[in-house]
């Protein structure tokens, strides 16, 4: 039977080395993809996710037993706000990735290429282009902005969750987002409906 | 609500910033304005652009357990530093028990300095096996000393002679064992022995490069301490997932430790302590990359392209840097779950270096030196290179296990260091197929692709195992002469037992589909109150012909798109069967004699606007 979060958590405050590897396998993916739509860059959330789950490990006796994933997220966001702070001078840009490698995991898998539906070299240029004007448009809004742009949009949490997460009141979280689409709307382009 | 919303309220409307009242204001509003609709759409289409960024991002393992390995160190150094009250409670009551074992030795002491007066033949075997009489005796004559203390006594001076059960032989033997091990030499130059591998089984898995091998060999033990040292230069083999195991004599054998020396490379010493003295077989384990293995099959079509012959092969490929002489092999279909990857670990400088570390020496790279307890020596009569092999092609036995799927290839196998070996797998006659050509202008563009289906069943001979994955080439058979012709090639993905396989053999010349427009027009407009255009249908005749040059008879699939799900398809022919697909497809399915043509028209009508909704009514 899958063990709660709050049963993983006690366990872990115990000693128990499974129940946090647990933790960190259950939640990675949550983490990960908040953390990369907050820097827009796969190494930085890496790092990131790292300072997380370390701080999720010194942190763990604060964890009061309810609504473990706002208490993880309210972690990974004041990790990615002070890391974001302090990095703000230079920005990260992966050498290993490879064209085509968005997702960062490009290694060979051996295994056979069936028939191939995926689309062409001129469609993945255009695709990646689209996204990356995207992902610049996201990468200029302010850092709390664009955290609370994120909680509610890409990680769907429903606006008290996100003040919840981000300190603040429902009021503040609703301002914030409108403050954030506001620019988005200036920013982001119209493809008129040619979006891949 | 007077006038147009701005671009604030649609924001406000689209994100639900606003209250509940506002919400049904601005939404019936946008009910009724087409120009504020319009501006929300717009507004929409930009903001979508955001879904782009909706991706799953996987975690790497290796991340995972960066991060779980971090937070040990950190947590361990913690702890080491944080709980220093807990240390010192320990430490506290280490102190307590050690005062009271003191109290009560000396209480002891006094009444077994009596009895020795008495009778000074008692053996030491006596005074391990009575104490705790003596003591509770003590315990009832002198009230002074805590009935606490005693437990403990006994507890403590029992289990050296009461719980092993030895005798004094054993015990003398126990001692020698407690004399401090050997120091594992660090020299590189050895005057060793060379035990011989007896047998060896490998167990390959084709999901990830990983390969278990088991090898057994005999040792020749000493009594008391011995060192065994086992080397594996240039070889793929994880180091640390080493472990050795005797098969006989387990109570008399104890496997202490596996010492890595410092300053050699790949080499790990074993210390073994041997209460005999002989031959005994040991089985080594470990993980090794480099040997994989894939399955690739043979189909040949018979002469009406009805039947068809499928073979099966598996190949299996060795550059683990190890030669693997007369080795059952045992081959695993399924995914297994892996925290490192074994090249990268076997590719560490120490064995327990930093994971990622990975350091390449270029001028050793992998070659002949192999992995091997102590300069194994290939036997004299080694079957290596052997050219004695059965002719009859070797059975793979299939059975399922756990999660995956056991192929064990019948005896042993030698698999040289860069060689590959093919073995067949099975050998199917007549498997009912269905020739199928399709024709997709959305899927496939103007050409007509070629598909045979078969199931992994035993209606179609078939249906034993799952069919690992792999690549298939087709051939039919060209003349009676059994010439065979090349027809095509595709990769199958595994295949469970009982479902369905259709293989995609590519485009097919000989059968075309041409579909021709003969006739468009629209109609049925529908005006809004500004007398603007608001709806209308597009009616397209088409003529679609269908030509088979091929000298047998073929079914064809021809599939149609509309671009909408508004649509409806007027058909009236009889050799031709017509069904909607789904919201936006059609499809005719036909069957035509060898060499002929066949032509059908039918026509579309698409609704558009306002139309839609009418159409749905």
């Amino acid at each position: 039977m899958k063990k709660s979060d709050e049963s993983l958590m006690e366990a872990h405050r115990r000693g128990n080395p499974a129940a946090f590897a647990e933790i960190v396998r259950r939640y990675g993916e949550l983490v990960l993809g908040y953390l990369i739509h907050m820097c827009g860059n796969r190494e930085q959330a890496e790092d990131f996710f790292q300072e997380t789950f370390r701080r999720v490990h010194e942190k763990a006796h604060t964890f009061t037993g309810s609504g473990f994933r706002p208490w993880l997220l309210t972690i990974a966001t004041h990790t990615a706000l002070n890391g974001l702070r302090k990095n703000r001078r230079g920005r990260f840009v992966s050498l290993d990735q490879g064209i085509g490698c968005t997702d960062g995991n490009c290694e060979k898998s051996g295994t056979i290429q069936v028939a191939d539906d995926s689309p062409g070299p001129s469609e993945d240029a255009s695709l990646a282009e689209q996204k990356e004007q995207v992902r610049g448009a996201i990468d200029s809004l302010p850092t709390r902005q664009r955290a609370t742009l994120v909680l509610a949009y890409y990680q769907q949490l429903s606006y008290p969750e996100v003040a919840d997460v981000m300190g603040c009141s429902v009021g503040t979280v609703k301002t914030q987002i409108y403050r954030a689409v506001r620019t988005l709307a200036d920013k982001l382009p119209d493809w008129g409906g040619e979006l891949k | 609500m007077k006038g147009h919303l701005a671009e604030k309220d649609i924001i406000e409307y689209e994100f639900d910033l606003v209250d509940e009242k506002r919400t049904k204001q601005i939404r019936h509003h946008l009910e009724t304005c087409g120009q504020c609709r319009e501006m929300a759409e717009k507004l929409k289409r930009r903001f979508a652009s955001l879904d782009l960024l909706r991706e799953e991002f996987g975690v790497r393992d290796e991340l995972i357990s960066k991060t779980v390995a971090q937070v040990r160190k950190t947590g361990e150094s913690r702890k080491f530093l944080l709980r220093k009250p807990t240390w010192l409670a320990a430490a506290a009551a280490v102190l307590l028990v050690g005062f009271m074992l003191l109290v009560a030795d000396f209480a002891r002491d006094k009444s077994s300095g009596r009895q020795v007066a008495k009778d000074t033949s008692s053996t030491v075997e006596n005074e391990l096996a009575e104490p705790s009489s003596r003591n509770a005796e003590e315990a009832s004559s002198d009230n002074k000393t805590p009935v606490k203390a005693l437990a403990t006594t006994r507890a403590v001076r029992k289990p050296a002679a009461e719980r092993l059960g030895h005798s004094a032989a054993d015990m003398a033997l126990q001692a020698q064992t407690r004399e401090k091990p050997p120091f594992a030499p660090a020299s590189a130059i050895e005057l060793v022995t060379l035990p011989r591998r007896d047998n060896v089984q490998i167990t390959i898995y084709n999901s990830a490069d990983l390969t278990l091998v088991r090898e057994r060999r005999e040792l020749t033990l000493k009594k008391g301490w011995n060192w065994l040292q086992f080397m594996w230069a240039n070889t793929l083999i994880d180091p640390t997932s080493l472990s050795l195991e005797p098969l006989q004599q387990a109570d008399s054998i104890d496997v202490q430790q596996l010492v890595f020396p410092a300053r050699l490379k790949d080499i790990g010493r074993w210390l073994i302590y041997s209460q005999i003295e002989g031959r005994v077989p040991f089985e080594v384990t470990y993980f090794t990359s480099g040997l994989g293995w894939r399955a690739f099959y043979m189909g040949t079509l018979s002469e009406d392209e009805k039947k068809m012959r499928l073979e099966g092969y598996v190949r299996v490929n060795n550059s683990s840097g190890e030669d693997y002489a007369d080795a059952q092999t045992r081959l695993i279909v399924g995914k297994v779950h892996q925290l490192d990857r074994i090249a990268d670990l076997a590719k560490r400088q120490y064995p327990y270096d930093r994971p990622g570390q990975i350091k390449h020496d270029k001028k050793r790279g992998l070659g002949a030196t192999n992995a091997r307890v102590i300069n194994y020596s290939l036997p004299s009569d080694s079957k290596l290179f052997s050219r004695a092999r059965p002719l009859r092609p070797k059975d793979i036995r299939k059975e399922s296990l756990s999660e995956y799927f056991l192929y064990t290839i019948e005896g042993t196998e030698t698999i040289p260091d860069k060689w590959g070996k093919r073995l067949m797998s099975f050998d199917v006659n007549d498997i009912e197929v269905t020739s199928l050509y399709k024709y997709d202008e959305q899927r496939w563009g103007k050409q007509t692709v070629r598909f045979i289906s078969f199931a992994n069943d035993k209606d179609h001979n078939l249906g034993d195992t799952p069919i690992p994955n792999g690549n298939v080439r087709i051939y039919s058979q060209a003349d009676t002469d059994g010439q065979l012709s090349y027809v095509g090639g595709t990769g199958v993905k595994y295949i469970p037992v009982d479902e369905d396989v259709e293989l995609n053999l590519g485009s097919a010349r000989l059968v075309s589909v041409e579909p021709v427009l003969m006739n468009f027009e629209t109609g049925n407009y529908v005006f809004d109150n500004k007398r603007n255009v608001a709806g209308f249908d597009e009616i397209r005749k088409w003529k679609v012909i269908v030509t088979n040059s091929r000298k047998l008879p073929v079914e064809i699939e021809i599939t149609r798109g509309f671009g909408t799900s508004y649509w409806n398809l007027e058909y009236r022919g009889e050799n031709v069967s017509y069904k909607k697909y789904d919201a936006a497809h059609g499809r005719f399915k036909t069957a035509l004699a060898p060499q002929s043509k066949r032509t059908f028209t039918y026509t579309v009508t698409t609704y558009h606007g306002r139309r839609e909704e009418q159409a749905n009514q």
